[in-house]
């Protein structure tokens, strides 16, 4: 089966329509001023990345489409589109490159109730913290991902199929979240998945802010192998710290990364300048098992990370990074520096 | 640098790096329910943070929208979503 973004373009359309029709927006129908309108969301990023010596300019728009039908049912895709331009001989010459365009998932979900929210088609394998909820460019605070991402989520990212998730147990003290899925394999262009079967589960505790997850996956063709993940994501409630960490192990490799975020909020001077400023290091190692793959580093290899990202608004920053990477056969230098935008557009007039 | 040297160097700078903060948290002890902050207040400072920067605002047009969006996402309970809508988009 073979999509091309005008299909793609008209399916949206047409769902925008059909939306419209079958649910025109009631903002009042549960108390509230809220409003049910089709949205575009997404983020306009455009990074300068120097990797060894070697640099290369890479724009992106990724856009978000969410396409409601009803309170309880969400249509919603994710399609990025990254320009990578390098020079033409690496270090000299004019820059040359091209544009890659890719559908990260498409899928509709059917939010039955506290507990259970289904999902049809083809979604990001809750794998981990960073595949789902830390992926999009203006979520992350460093711009490359932890090379253990590769974990769980390669080659393909997303599953085809099926999942439920939702809200296991809530008390004033914690929240149990839960995702099972089984996605079949499939050769759709843009949507390639594996065939496997995984779930993720963590508990949050509301007080201290601190949230514990473990998550699993068995491929159920060709090697048949076993993925797991633990992950600890804490916001104190008094520091302006997110603290991010995970471990993962799997057939070709296993490793960790920590990521210790701090905001400058709490400087007692200069805090018009210091409290959008937000330091971002990150500590991460891999070390490959039986001969690595699969889009891991075949030799052990060891990453430091430190950004530093200026918030002039809530979704408007400047990004940049440094990091040293260490393996066997040499050490790299990796320099980022950029900018992300993120935007929300309804896609129907309505009230204002 | 070896493997072993890098995870020690993680391990030891960990403590470090946490303790300050560890220590600020403990103190500043048990005042996080303030009476005044509302449930959808709660939800939102509890739930948003723990992966990007809360928004400022959002068209109430697409709150709705969005808030579907965000249940799926950080597998909220019903009723979260509901304390959400009324803390960001009030009749």
């Amino acid at each position: 089966m073979r999509w091309n973004y005008k299909k793609l373009m008209l399916i949206g359309l047409s769902a925008l329509l059909t939306a419209q029709a079958a649910h025109p927006q009631n903002p009042d129908e549960n108390g509230t001023s809220a409003g049910y309108t089709p949205v575009l969301s997404g983020t306009f990023a455009y990074v300068q990345n120097s990797n060894a010596g070697v640099t290369s300019l890479e724009p992106e728009i990724e856009t978000v489409l969410l396409v409601p039908f009803s309170s309880h049912v969400l249509l919603e895709s994710r399609a990025e589109f990254t320009g990578f331009f390098e020079r033409q001989f690496q270090t000299s010459g004019p820059y040359v490159g091209k544009v890659f365009k890719n559908v990260d998932y498409a899928q509709v979900e059917w939010l039955a109730n506290t507990h259970v929210i289904a999902v049809a088609g083809a979604y990001l394998l809750p794998f981990g913290l960073y595949n789902e909820r830390l992926g999009p460019l203006w979520i992350r605070n460093l711009q490359n991902s932890p090379i253990t991402d590769l974990i769980g989520t390669r080659p393909f990212g997303i599953g085809d199929g099926i999942q439920l998730r939702g809200n296991a147990k809530e008390t004033d003290a914690y929240s149990i979240q839960y995702s099972a899925y089984f996605s079949a394999r499939s050769s759709i262009n843009q949507l390639a998945a594996s065939r496997l079967a995984g779930e993720d589960a963590s508990i949050y505790l509301k007080h201290p802010h601190l949230e514990i997850g473990q998550s699993y996956q068995h491929t159920l063709q060709e090697h048949q192998i076993n993925s797991v993940a633990t992950y600890v994501s804490w916001q104190p409630q008094q520091t302006p710290l997110d603290l991010k960490a995970e471990f993962d192990r799997s057939f070709y490799g296993e490793g960790y990364w920590i990521e210790p975020d701090y905001m400058f909020t709490q400087v007692p001077w200069g805090s018009a300048f210091f409290r959008h400023l937000q330091f971002a290091p990150r500590l991460q190692l891999l070390h490959p098992l039986n001969g690595g793959g699969n889009s891991l580093p075949t030799k052990n290899t060891q990453e430091f990370d430190a950004g530093l990202n200026y918030y002039f608004r809530d979704n408007f920053r400047l990004v940049s990074s440094y990091g040293r990477q260490f393996q066997q056969h040499g050490n790299e230098n990796i320099w980022n520096f950029g900018a992300t935008y993120r935007f929300i557009w309804p896609l129907w007039p309505g009230r204002k | 640098m070896s493997r072993s040297i890098f995870t020690a160097a993680a391990v030891a700078a960990l403590p470090l790096l946490l303790f300050p903060f560890v220590l600020h948290a403990g103190a500043a002890g048990k005042g996080d329910n303030k009476p005044q902050q509302s449930r959808g207040e709660q939800v939102f400072a509890q739930n948003c943070s723990r992966c990007h920067v809360p928004p400022m605002s959002i068209p109430p047009r697409v709150t709705g929208t969005i808030l579907m969006h965000m249940r799926t996402r950080a597998r909220l309970s019903r009723e979260d979503e509901q304390a959400l809508l009324h803390f960001m988009a009030p009749k």
